[in-house]
């Protein structure tokens, strides 16, 4: 190939040569072309997302009256909850006329995690946020209704009646 | 069982592989590998990212617009078991995927009809302004034996108006 193309520009000749010499030799080097580093940035500020553990907020996605609760405890697990776990939490903030009030200690059962949780096929799945969903010792949900989604794990730990009435399960 | 297919390139995901993850109006993103999750997690455009099939789509890369394609599509009632139906789909699978490979690789090779031309003159282009980097002009000038006798025929011309600038 290279000889090929050789013998086509032997027949250029001479004068050309001059021409090379005097213009095109420094071109193509004249130029430096700025390589731009690639994005690594959202990875190196991507937050390491962890257990549900003792002063973790979670939003509240019922209608019990509460918005935001505080995980005191994690009824199973050492290291904290996950998603489909059952936790302590204390009411941080709530409605005015709610079914709970602020500074209530009620149990709770997250529907939502940051945190990726392996499936039972083993994928994984992982949320938005940290959610959950207000129940009484029983498990049964305080709220009558429950926004966003939910895993259908909650089957396996026997949380049927949020199921029930969830949005959307993922 | 469902074969899902990659938000970020597109491939299947196989079950038991990969990540999902749910936003909260419901939205389910499926990807195959870490790769396709961080890369999501970057805020990265599937469309501008070259190794995606979405990418090869919009530049033409890759075969669009086929019948092979109505196969494959999701279909979200599902089919009532029939064996012989069963059957002839298996059947049909070789055949089709055959026919596939056949057609992407026709596609191919119309995508590469002009490249052959390209990459000559590119090389002709390239030794034209690098063969001082092999030989030094001045001495390919002046060593005649680097230059074959042919040249010296078509020299003459061009000689005259040389001497002529000078």
């Amino acid at each position: 190939m290279a000889a090929f193309v050789a013998s086509k520009w032997s027949k250029v000749g001479p004068p050309l040569l001059d021409n090379l010499r005097s213009s095109r030799l420094l071109e193509p080097f004249g130029k430096f072309q700025d390589i731009a580093s690639p994005g690594w940035n959202g990875l190196l500020f991507q937050q390491l997302r962890t257990f549900i553990q003792m002063r973790t907020k979670l939003k509240v996605v019922d209608n019990s009256g509460a918005k935001w609760v505080r995980c005191i405890q994690a009824l199973k697990g050492r290291k904290g909850a996950r998603l489909g776990d059952t936790i302590i939490a204390s009411v941080q903030e709530a409605q005015p006329r709610g079914k709970v009030k602020k500074g209530e200690v009620v149990y709770g059962v997250v529907v939502r995690a940051a945190m990726q949780r392996g499936r039972c096929d083993g994928s994984e799945i992982r949320f938005d946020d940290n959610a959950v969903v207000l129940v009484n010792k029983q498990g049964e949900p305080i709220g009558t209704r429950i926004f966003g989604p939910v895993p259908h794990e909650l089957r396996r730990k026997k949380h049927l009646k949020i199921l029930t009435l969830a949005e959307h399960i993922a | 069982m469902r074969l899902e297919k990659c938000w970020f390139c597109s491939s299947t995901v196989y079950p038991g592989h990969g990540i999902q993850f749910v936003r909260n109006d419901a939205k389910i993103f499926r990807f195959c590998r870490s790769k396709c999750h961080k890369n999501f997690k970057m805020k990265r455009n599937p469309r501008k990212v070259k190794w995606t099939k979405a990418f090869r789509r919009l530049h033409g890369k890759d075969m669009t617009q086929d019948s092979t394609f109505e196969f494959e599509r999701k279909r979200n009632r599902p089919e009532r078991y029939d064996r012989n139906v069963t059957m002839e789909t298996l059947k049909a699978i070789k055949k089709i995927d055959k026919i596939r490979v056949a057609r992407e690789a026709r596609h191919h090779k119309m995508r590469m009809k002009g490249k052959k031309g390209i990459e000559q003159k590119a090389a002709e282009r390239e030794l034209e302004q690098g063969i001082s980097l092999v030989k030094a002009p001045l001495a390919l000038r002046e060593e005649s034996s680097l230059t074959l006798s042919k040249i010296k025929v078509k020299v003459s011309q061009p000689q005259a108006e040389y001497q002529m600038e000078e």
